[in-house]
């Protein structure tokens, strides 16, 4: 095609000028002429070369080729002819041929084609952008494979000579695996050729061990030219190698004994001949990868950290099993807490923490190596395995005239590495060891020696050394002295100030100058010092008998840090101007020595020896200066102790001393005293032996002119308390006003404190009956008295009533608190005058009022009679009853004469149209207890409350049969404020009687509330059919007098004592309203009178 | 009976009254020898636990019953019945001596294996027991007048975990050392107690049941 279009070029250009030139006139010719044309130049190009094309392959030659025409046959030679360059022309018999390569630009290439019948031209037009770089197909020099690692390694030789110049070169290599040549891996490679041939190598490691399957690399290449401006291609793929492995054993699990980070994915493969049929890592089942054959795999994701002994992969055939242990771990931590230190300037030991477990033991634990990077010297730790959490540790021998060492901690396991480093200066980290062979040896009595061994090249070097001195029930003392550094030598150093006679505790630790950690403490000595004269005189004191003729000298056995040894003896001399007294050798346990003197001043010396010697003497004055003004004073202690005070004398030039006896009785007196110095003006008195409650006696003394003078006499308490016992009173006198008592002090020993009075209670009271109680709480009717004046010792108590018992109490009291209380009864005279007017008055009273109702009596006796004792008048005479008889003979119809008005009663009346209500004696008495049947047949509209005049109806009826005491009774003992009406008509009830069907019936039939009752009326019902009296008495009794009821029944109990016959009673009874005593018609009775009474 | 058994065991290899001299005859050293196994049989199966948990799993599962791969050079306790019926006092003793020999060599390689602490004092102790029981098999042998069999040279075992043995057959190793050692154990059992019937005429008849159990 460029040809063709170079040619019509050429030809457009050619018309063109003729145009130009001819005009139209020519237009045919011209037309007829270029077509000619044409077709000779389609002819000629048919039959030379054409399509030419070029490739080159390493920039240097192209490789050109060209299609030859149709009819062109074998023997056709090509020339080639390159215009632009000196006119180079190449023949070739092939239709395609290699040029060097051409400059940038266009080139026009001719080939003629020569036959045998002719020559073609063909030119073409030919750049470097035109050429496409195909470079040459890569070689694989050589695959192999580390099967440990699964690595596949990969060589080649990038043929760089045949490049003129620098190019990058992109490789690419594939990987294929098993037989189906699954690609599992493009990579890509880059290098650079460099006008050498050059030898590339690759690798790639495999997840799948290669053990289990084979792997095929082929490779193919990319030149990225930058000065080659035509198209660029990949290369062909080279020739694939491939890598398989050979199995050794029948079946094999890959990879064995690996070891990986944890976290990590890891393929398992198993190499069988025989089918597996599963596999598992740990306790987990894994599914299978089927790989060529029989040979499986498993992937692993995530994997964890392994046991101890790795984990276990196992793959199970048919009948065997084979597996794999794979350790899955971490690197190692960084070594933390990196210390180093020497303990004896020999040997540095560096110690650390591995931190974090790798969980790779034995053979693939971490190994530590240690560096010092200024001597280059190293030492490597044995792979021996330490607890986890115990630090490590790695011993370095010191380098002579070396004092800095730079470390580094190298840790290393399969997995990585980590290091630590630090900079020592190691004259100042020496943590010595433990100081040996301790020992303490005398030099005086206050200082020893004290030795000890250090093993360690300290002749360099200071040492810091602390000896810990202690003794009993004394502070412990620390004491720091530098010694200087020996090498591998035992030190010395002496340790003063301490007490004769003194047992200590010593022990030892060390340091260096430059203080970095203390030793540990060696052993404890205990050491006693020895003796020293004791460095004072035994305090002492001295008495006088109390027959004045012997002198007692006493004194107090040294306290230890004064007697500085065991002390044996004592020396006691009294010397005058006359003559000197002395008793030698006095054993230790002795403090008190008699010397019988006459009355003359003596000095008492008093010298205590122990082994080493004696003391200096302490001395004392026998003398005792009078006082004259001596006065008793008082005082509490406070705590333990009592603290005396009092004003400075000038005149005591020695000093005071204040002696007092540790009991509370005078004999014996366990004396005991203590000096203060003459400037003091008290002194805190303290012992042990005080107690609360015992009084003390001390005396102040004061020394001058060589005596004694006693200054002070002072009573005291440590504390006081309330009296132990109530003081003993009695009643001296006693009159019909008051009372004389008395009492009797309370021994001091009971007293326990300063009397501070007495309180003194009385009361009314019998020795029974009264008890004081509460006589603190200010009862009105106890009387205290507080009595203040600890003198008094009686008390008259006054104005009090005469014959009448009085309890009297007593109680004294301290500061501590009230003593208990002592009670007596004590009755006061009696008063005669009281006591005859008492009787003589009532007498007089009596006498008078005697007289007084004779008087009354003589003068109303017509009243009295009348009222007392009436004349009873003679029934014979009574007209009204002449009267009644004849009503009652008479015509029935004939009506009372009068009523009383009609009290009307609300009752219940219970109706029924057709059925006679069943009313039993129970629910009479019990209104409440309703048959059901009943209620609901009646009462809705049967209750009715109606107005109730019993004795109308019981007048209006004048059947015998019934009888009007059935009603009356009816009447009497229905409640009527139970709203219910038992009077069910008699004729009803007795059809309804299911017992007395037969026979006579009593009118009265009053079972009421009564059980005994109930019991004779059933009895009367059930047994006897014949006469019953109509008027049970009983009844009548059942309602008592004062019964709420014998209101309303009044009436009828009247009866009771009634001259009348019942059935005339309706005219007897007084009316109920009626209370005069007229009315009654002069009948008068108790029965009436009590009936009446609640009316009232 | 622990402690019992303990005081035995220090004692046995020590004591002189096992030689030929000794009036009571075999019968207490045979019966003590038995003691010995039951108690390292009891013995054994703690120190197997804790060893097979230390494999881990599958080792330690209770059916695990794998092939005996690389441990063809353990002595094997499983014996034909009626060979073993067949087999003489001396050679009985022997096999178990031998056995024990070797085993206890085993032991001790993999006392030097073992990673922790705690298994390592474990095997040790076992290794001590194992050791008594030799003396005490030694014992009975003397006693019995029968020569301790002399070990060839280069025949002693060693233990050389080389390259080639990977740590899974090394695991396998292990199990089945413990495996044959306690049935080794069971066999010992069975041996001592039908010697000591027989130096107790009359013997009662001893049957014998071995079979390799799993764990």
């Amino acid at each position: 095609m460029m040809d063709i279009y170079l040619c019509l070029r050429r030809s457009f250009r050619m018309v063109g000028d003729i145009r130009m030139k001819t005009i139209s006139n020519f237009r045919w010719l011209l037309a007829t002429f270029v077509l000619l044309y044409l077709m000779n130049q389609v002819n000629s190009q048919k039959k030379g070369a054409h399509d030419l094309k070029c490739i080159t392959n390493n920039l240097q030659l192209w490789d050109c080729s060209w299609k030859a025409s149709s009819g062109t046959g074998h023997g056709t030679i090509y020339e080639v002819c390159i215009e632009n360059r000196s006119h180079s022309c190449y023949r070739s018999e092939k239709t395609n041929i290699k040029i060097p390569a051409l400059s940038p630009g266009n080139h026009e290439i001719i080939i003629n084609s020569l036959h045998d019948f002719g020559s073609f031209k063909s030119k073409f037009i030919l750049n470097e952008k035109d050429i496409s770089l195909i470079p040459d197909t890569p070689e694989v020099l050589s695959l192999s494979a580390d099967f440990s690692t699964s690595t596949l390694y990969l060589k080649w030789n990038d043929k760089g000579s045949v490049f003129p110049r620098h190019s990058n070169v992109i490789w690419e290599i594939k990987i294929l695996r098993k037989e189906s040549m699954e690609l599992v891996k493009l990579k890509t490679h880059n290098t650079t050729l460099n006008g050498k041939d050059t030898v590339h190598h690759w690798s790639w490691a495999s997840d799948l061990p290669l053990e289990c399957a084979t792997h095929y690399v082929g490779i193919r290449c990319y030149i990225d030219s930058l000065h080659f401006s035509g198209r660029k291609e990949w290369s062909d793929w080279s020739p694939v190698k491939n890598i398989s492995w050979t199995p050794d054993s029948q079946t094999e699990v890959f990879p064995q004994d690996k070891v990986i980070l944890v976290g990590s994915d890891i393929t398992f493969c198993c190499v069988s001949k025989e089918k597996v049929v599963s596999a598992q890592i740990g306790q987990t089942d894994c599914p299978l990868i089927h790989l060529d054959g029989e040979n499986v795999a498993i992937r692993i994701h995530n994997i964890s950290v392994s046991a101890s002994s790795g984990t276990n992969v196992v793959f199970s055939t048919q009948d065997s099993i084979l597996g794999t242990v794979i350790f899955v771990g971490y690197p190692p931590d960084i070594p933390q807490k990196l210390n180093c230190e020497t303990r004896d300037l020999k040997e540095i030991i560096c110690s650390w923490n591995p931190g974090r477990p790798t969980a790779l033991m034995g053979p693939r634990g971490t190994s530590y190596t240690l560096f010092e990077s200024f001597s280059g010297k190293y030492v490597r730790s044995k792979r021996v395995e330490v607890p986890t959490n115990e630090s490590y540790q790695l011993f370095f021998q010191m380098l002579p005239s070396q004092e800095i060492y730079n470390f580094t901690l190298n840790a290393r396991n399969l997995l990585g590495q980590s290091e630590s480093t630090i900079l020592v200066n190691i004259t100042e980290k020496v943590y010595l060891h433990t100081p040996t062979s301790f020992k303490v040896k005398d030099i005086n009595a206050t200082a020893v020696i004290l030795s000890w061994r250090l093993s360690g090249s300290f002749a360099k070097i200071n040492l810091l050394c602390q000896i810990e001195i202690s003794k009993t029930n004394s502070v412990q003392e620390l004491r720091n002295v530098t010694i200087k550094g020996v090498e591998n030598s035992g030190y010395l150093t002496a340790v003063g100030k301490l007490n004769p006679y003194t047992m200590y505790t010593f022990r030892i630790r060390c340091s260096t100058e430059t203080f970095w950690k203390w030793s540990k403490w060696s052993n404890e000595k205990q050491h006693l010092t020895t003796e020293a004269i004791p460095s004072k005189g035994p305090d002492t004191w001295r008495e006088w008998s109390s027959d004045g003729k012997n002198l007692i000298i006493y004194w107090k056995p040294l306290p230890m840090n004064e007697a500085n040894g065991k002390i044996l003896s004592y020396n006691v001399s009294c010397s005058s101007d006359e003559e000197t007294q002395s008793l030698s050798e006095i054993p230790d346990p002795q403090h008190k020595a008699e010397i019988e003197v006459d009355r003359n001043d003596y000095i008492i010396s008093v010298v205590a020896k122990n082994s080493v010697g004696s003391s200096p003497p302490s001395k004392i004055a026998s003398m005792e200066i009078p006082n004259d003004d001596l006065k008793t004073e008082h005082a509490v202690g406070k705590g333990k102790g009592i603290l005396l005070r009092w004003y400075h004398n000038p005149n005591v030039s020695c000093d005071y001393v204040i002696k007092w006896c540790n009991s509370s009785q005078s004999k014996p007196c366990l004396m005991d005293w203590k000096k203060v110095p003459s400037n003091s003006t008290e002194a805190l008195i303290e012992s042990d032996q005080f107690r609360p409650g015992v009084r003390y006696h001390f005396f102040l003394y004061g020394c001058r002119n060589q005596g004694y003078q006693l200054l002070r006499y002072i009573i005291g308490y440590i504390e006081e308390l309330a009296p132990l016992v109530a003081p003993n009173f009695t009643v001296e006198d006693t009159s019909a006003d008051s009372i004389l008592v008395k009492w009797e002090d309370i021994p001091v020993e009971e007293l326990r404190g300063f009397l501070r009075g007495y309180l003194f209670y009385f009361e009314k009271g019998e020795r029974d009956t009264s008890k004081m109680r509460g006589l603190e709480s200010g009862r009105s009717d106890v009387k205290v008295k507080n009595i203040t004046d600890t003198s008094q010792k009686t008390l008259r108590i006054a104005d009090l009533q005469g014959k009448t018992s009085y309890h009297l109490v007593l109680r004294a009291y301290t500061d501590g608190g009230m003593g208990p209380e002592k009670s007596m009864f004590v009755v006061t005279k009696e008063n005669s005058v009281g006591l005859i007017i008492a009787i003589l008055i009532p007498v007089a009273v009596a006498v008078i009022v005697g007289v007084v109702t004779s008087i009354l009596c003589y003068r109303k006796r017509e009243w009295i009679k009348e009222t007392f004792y009436p004349d009873i008048p003679n029934p014979e005479n009574c007209k009204a009853l002449q009267f009644q008889k004849s009503v009652c003979e008479g015509s029935s119809a004939l009506k009372t004469l009068e009523m009383n008005p009609c009290t009307p009663n609300n009752v219940e009346v219970l109706e029924t149209r057709s059925t006679v209500p069943k009313i039993e004696d129970t629910e009479i008495i019990s209104p409440v207890a309703e048959r059901p049947e009943d209620s609901s047949d009646a009462e809705p509209e049967n209750h009715v409350v109606v107005s109730y005049c019993p004795p109308i109806i019981e007048e209006e009826i004048p059947n015998p049969v019934a009888d009007e005491a059935v009603g009356t009774s009816q009447v009497i003992y229905i409640d009527i404020q139970s709203m219910y009406q038992p009077q069910a008509k008699p004729e009803e009830e007795q059809e309804n009687d299911p017992v007395g069907g037969a026979g006579y019936k009593p009118q009265l039939h009053l079972p009421i509330s009564s059980t005994v009752e109930d019991i004779a009326a059933g009895g009367d019902v059930d047994e006897t059919a014949g006469y019953r009296p109509q008027a049970n008495v009983n009844t009548w009794n059942l309602v008592s007098p004062d019964s709420p009821r014998s209101t309303d029944s009044n009436s009828e109990v009247v009866s009771f004592g009634s001259p009348c016959s019942i059935n005339s009673r309706q005219f007897l009874i007084p009316p109920k309203d009626e209370d005069s005593p007229k009315s009654n018609g002069g009948g008068w009775s108790f029965t009436n009178f009590f009936q009446n009474k609640p009316n009232d | 009976m622990l402690a019992c058994l303990c005081t035995v065991l220090w004692h046995i290899p020590a004591v002189p009254a096992l030689n030929r001299t000794g009036d009571p005859g075999p019968g207490p050293s045979i019966q003590k020898t038995y003691d010995l196994t039951r108690y390292l049989e009891h013995q054994l199966r703690s120190l197997a636990g804790t060893y097979l948990n230390y494999l881990g799993p599958p080792f330690n599962e209770p059916d695990f019953n794998p092939p005996r791969l690389g441990a063809e050079t353990l002595p094997r306790a499983t014996v034909n019945l009626e060979v073993w019926r067949s087999l003489n006092d001396k050679l009985r003793l022997t096999q178990n001596y031998e056995a024990y020999s070797h085993l206890l060599c085993y032991l001790r390689g993999l006392n030097r294996q073992a990673a922790t602490a705690e298994l390592r004092r474990s095997l040790a102790h076992f290794c001590t027991s194992l050791q008594g029981l030799l003396g005490s098999i030694a014992g009975v042998m003397a006693a019995l007048g029968y020569p301790l069999p002399q070990p060839l040279p280069g025949t002693e075992p060693t233990w050389a975990p080389g390259p080639a043995h990977s740590d899974f057959l090394q695991k396998m190793d292990d199990f089945w050392l413990l495996k044959e050692l306690q049935t080794w154990l069971w066999r010992s059992a069975k041996d001592f107690n039908r010697l000591k019937k027989k130096m107790q005429p009359p013997a009662a008849a001893v049957t014998l049941h071995l079979e390799a159990h799993g764990f």
